[in-house]
């Protein structure tokens, strides 16, 4: 970029005399004419140049006159080469298509109003507070109970609010997804006729060039006895970008920070969209299979939306090969694994791999999670026959520990009061014995081969079966919300960087200096405070520096 | 060879029957050291800061006196430190980032407290977050280590759903965004005092000393307001570095209300994220996952009012204060009742 114009240098050799600060000279009111009229006949053509210094000691009449010359300010700022276009008025056709036209723009108008979208998203907010607090998924006798009409929450809060708003199912009632489509709504709104058009603004790089207007802004120092390329120089090292035309200069850092703002809400609007299609476009569905065992993923799967087609993938059979545990020395559980084969429809093995939580397989756009498992069977030889496989039943206990138990009957079936022997498990790890009269006989461990005699009944447990939890999902919305998460995260992290603007105006031997910035408005002064030391201060005693220094 | 080695081992271990018995022994007295160097740290953390609230009460009711404010910074310092080693400690020993449940993450908050405490003093930048940082910590830190949390002191073995990478990822920054927001918010609530007794002194300007009748906990606040008192003795200025202070507190509170947004976002997304992996699904309205989609937007509206002239300071203000609420609904509220995917760590679970 030729942006990076700090330093003024004429076309003409007579300018380049004076070089430094220290060849300031009696000379140059004489060359300041000389400036003058070429400033005015040749347009401006600026090249960069950090070496080059021009003199500071430009008397106020010059200064007067340079900024009496705004008209060359489109020129330098093309010749600057960064499109400083003004914004066209909008021109209305007329006619009754106005009319037509106008009814957009205004609702366009009411969407973007602030407090509308703030009130939205305080509706949201409430709403998903209420729906925490309301029970979820129940059926309408639970809230016939609970909410009853004789005692309302609130003096008037009773099921027929809760079924008829349908709080029952608050995210997905039509009350919470008009409200966040409406934010939607809110969002776009306010991204087309709020910010797009600040951000034109801010992409528009503008010269104040008058010390008054420099001096309204939130930031003014005056600098006496300096220059304004060396204030150039100063902020082009703390990173901002620096424009000097003539005795202006334009500066500023940090313009990512005004652009984010934007991208936080696209990026909210994708996340809203890539919602919509994992709601409208997914399968979900969960199964328990014991080990050794076969399902076909498409008998799972069943569609959320009407969006949802099913893929070639879906017939594709997943068999169990294994499923176990690990645990702590505790015994406590510390992970599942399931060991899975896929099959395709000539029941050729297309993918292997051992699954946990955490650690879920992916394959031709179905997702298979590891989420739950249960017990299923319990092999065990009774005086030395079998193996017979006792299906274990899940038992309900307080507590959501898992218990399950099973019972190997003893003597005559046919019997009405019949006996036996009780096998509870907590887990696949170690079975707990009960004799005939439910008294505690102990406890095997499976594949420990080791027999336990129970009034004469001699039980080997030979293996725990154990089932495992799948959940299966398709989900096409995932991409597009990874990347709204993506975007979401960097553009909130730019979004706090401050985009602070900077004019300057050389009058006289001093700087006039204003700034302004959209969110440090504490560090920036402090920061500029501590730029605007390092500005070099010229030594400009015409009488004292023997004019004899000047060379060529 | 190989063979002769293994055979040289197995007798070693035939010889000395008790040698696994002994390992064990030396584990449980590593653990032990351990334990006892958690518990001088807590220590050591806690007098620290107790010690720091009392310099700042000194400094309040007495003149400024520099010496003690540099001794409350070093204070804080060493608190960080202490903090920083007892996590550490933690980790070693429990072998996992040390955020499974309710007492290690109150650790990590008040952790969280100083670090945004010392961030500031290390820039040379002094500002009014320290004195909501410090008692903050303080409150934290005390509650971490009092008797009603005693139970869940040890650290727990992780769930099957927790032995991931996000882990350290997702709570750590949902931890320091709560962290900043409540300091933030806090700001927040102390210009809404400010304000609000503002008003108040308008209409019975009689009694001056109204003000001091104000109760303990906004006794910070007094402090701030004669930090900027202190180079006035002019009751005739007092409005206008009230005004100042206002206006201060506002913009601190935007700047770490914003940072804490930050943390909070990529805290709440790396969690979806994970959920994805864990659970199947990017989210699960979850009890938990929902309040702090209820807390991230309570203060998106809080940065929006900020971004309106007419809306700033106090409107802007009251919003951050409904955040300092939520955040503690989301954050002890949800764990209390021990509902949903969450509820790791929580009370209840931890009685049964």
């Amino acid at each position: 970029m030729e942006t990076l114009a700090l330093n003024v240098t004429m076309r003409t050799q007579k300018l380049l005399k004076p070089r430094t600060h220290l060849l300031k000279s009696p000379l140059f009111p004489q060359n300041s004419h000389v400036y003058r009229t070429l400033y005015c006949q040749t347009g401006l053509s600026f090249t960069i140049s950090c070496k080059l210094r021009i003199s500071k000691d430009k008397s106020n009449t010059m200064a007067e006159k340079v900024s009496v010359a705004p008209s060359l300010s489109d020129e330098g700022g093309n010749t600057l080469g960064s499109g400083g276009v003004p914004s066209k008025p909008r021109r209305s056709t007329g006619g009754g298509f106005e009319t037509l036209k106008k009814l957009p723009r205004r609702v366009l108008a009411i969407l973007s109003n602030l407090p509308l979208a703030i009130s939205e998203m305080f509706a949201i907010a409430g709403l998903m507070a209420l729906g925490t607090v309301i029970e979820q998924g129940e059926a309408p006798d639970f809230y016939f109970q609970k909410y009853s009409e004789d005692n309302p929450a609130l003096g008037f809060f009773t099921w027929r609010w809760v079924l008829t708003l349908g709080f029952d199912h608050m995210f997905s009632s039509p009350i919470f997804l008009g409200t966040v489509v409406l934010l939607g709504a809110s969002l776009m709104a306010c991204t087309y006729t709020r910010q797009i058009p600040i951000a034109k603004v801010a992409r528009r790089w503008s010269f104040l060039h008058s010390a008054e207007a420099i001096r309204k802004q939130e930031f003014t120092d005056t600098l006496p006895r300096a220059s304004i390329q060396d204030l150039g120089v100063i902020l082009m090292g703390a990173g901002y970008e620096v424009y000097l035309k003539g005795p202006s200069l334009y500066a500023f850092r940090g313009m990512a920070g005004r652009f984010a703002p934007i991208g936080v809400h696209l990026a909210l609007l994708l996340i809203m969209a890539g919602g919509t299609l994992s709601a409208t476009g997914s399968f979900r569905g969960s199964v328990t299979v014991p080990q050794g065992l076969n399902f076909v993923v498409g008998d799972v799967l069943g569609p959320s939306g009407f969006l949802s087609t099913p893929t070639e993938a879906f017939d594709t059979e997943v068999h169990i090969n294994r499923f176990y545990m690990d645990y702590y020395d505790s015994g406590e559980v510390s992970q599942f694994h399931t060991d899975l084969s896929l099959f395709d429809l000539n029941g050729k093995e297309v993918m292997r791999k051992t699954i946990s939580v955490n650690d879920p397989l992916r394959f031709g756009g179905i997702t298979i999670y590891q989420t739950d498992w249960s017990f299923s069977a319990l092999q065990v030889l009774k005086d030395g026959e079998g193996p017979f496989n006792l299906a274990m039943a899940p038992l309900k206990l307080n507590g959501d520990k898992k218990l399950f138990g099973t019972f190997l009957p003893v003597g005559d079936p046919d019997s009405p009061n019949i006996k036996g022997i009780s096998m509870l498990a907590r887990d696949l790890q170690s079975i707990v014995l009960y004799d005939q009269e439910g008294k505690f006989a102990g406890v095997r461990r499976p594949n420990s081969e080791l027999p336990i005699d129970i009034d004469g009944i001699k039980v080997v447990i030979v293996d725990a079966i154990g089932s495992s939890g799948l959940d299966l999902k398709t989900d096409p919305g995932v991409p597009i919300v990874y990347a709204g998460f993506g975007a979401l995260m960097l553009t909130t992290c730019i979004s706090f960087l401050s985009y602070a603007q900077i004019w300057a105006l050389q009058d006289g031997t001093t700087v006039v200096i204003g700034g302004k910035t959209n969110r440090a408005k504490v560090e920036f002064p402090e920061d500029m405070n501590r730029l605007l030391d390092r500005v070099p201060e010229i030594v400009s005693s015409s009488q004292s520096m023997p004019s004899d220094n000047i060379s060529g | 060879m190989p063979s002769s080695r293994r055979d040289t081992i197995d007798h070693i271990m035939n010889s000395v029957p008790n040698l696994n018995f002994l390992i064990k022994i030396k584990g449980f007295k590593i653990f032990m050291i351990f334990l006892t160097l958690e518990h001088i740290l807590t220590h050591i953390s806690f007098s620290m800061v107790s010690i720091v609230i009392t310099i700042h009460l000194i400094t309040l009711f007495f003149d400024e006196i520099v010496k003690l404010y540099d001794s409350s910074e070093k204070g804080m310092i060493t608190t960080f430190f202490c903090i920083t080693g007892l996590l550490v400690t933690r980790w070693i020993y429990s072998e996992h980032f040390p955020l499974s449940n309710l007492y290690e993450s109150l650790i990590f908050l008040s952790w969280s407290f100083s670090i945004i405490h010392i961030v500031p003093y290390f820039k040379k930048k002094k500002n009014h977050l320290s004195t909501i940082t410090a008692p903050s910590a303080i409150f934290t830190q005390g509650f971490a280590t009092s008797g009603i949390l005693t139970e869940i002191h040890q650290s727990a073995i992780l769930v099957p759903a927790l032995q991931s990478e996000w882990l350290i990822m997702h709570v750590s920054m949902m931890i320091l965004g709560y962290a900043a927001l409540l300091c933030g918010s806090l700001l927040s609530v102390a210009l809404l005092i400010i304000t609000f007794r503002k008003n108040r002194k308008i209409l019975c300007k009689s009694n001056r000393f109204l003000n001091e009748l104000f109760t303990f906990g906004k006794i910070q606040y007094m402090n701030e307001r004669n930090d900027v008192l202190q180079n006035t003795s002019f009751f005739s200025d007092k409005n206008y570095y009230r005004s100042q202070l206002i206006q201060q507190l506002g913009y601190w509170s935007y700047r770490v209300i914003s940072l804490g947004f930050i943390f909070l976002t990529i805290g709440i997304l790396s969690g979806a994220v994970w959920a994805n992996e864990a659970w199947g699904s990017y989210w699960n309205w979850d009890p938990k996952e929902t309040w702090a989609f209820v807390t991230w937007i309570v203060f998106a509206i809080y940065l929006h009012t900020r971004t309106n002239k007419n809306l700033q300071d106090t409107n802007s203000a009251i919003v951050a204060s409904i955040g300092f609420l939520i955040i503690w609904i989301c954050y002890f509220g949800v764990n209390l009742l021990g509902i949903g995917l969450h509820s790791y760590g929580s009370f209840m679970l931890t009685s049964n």
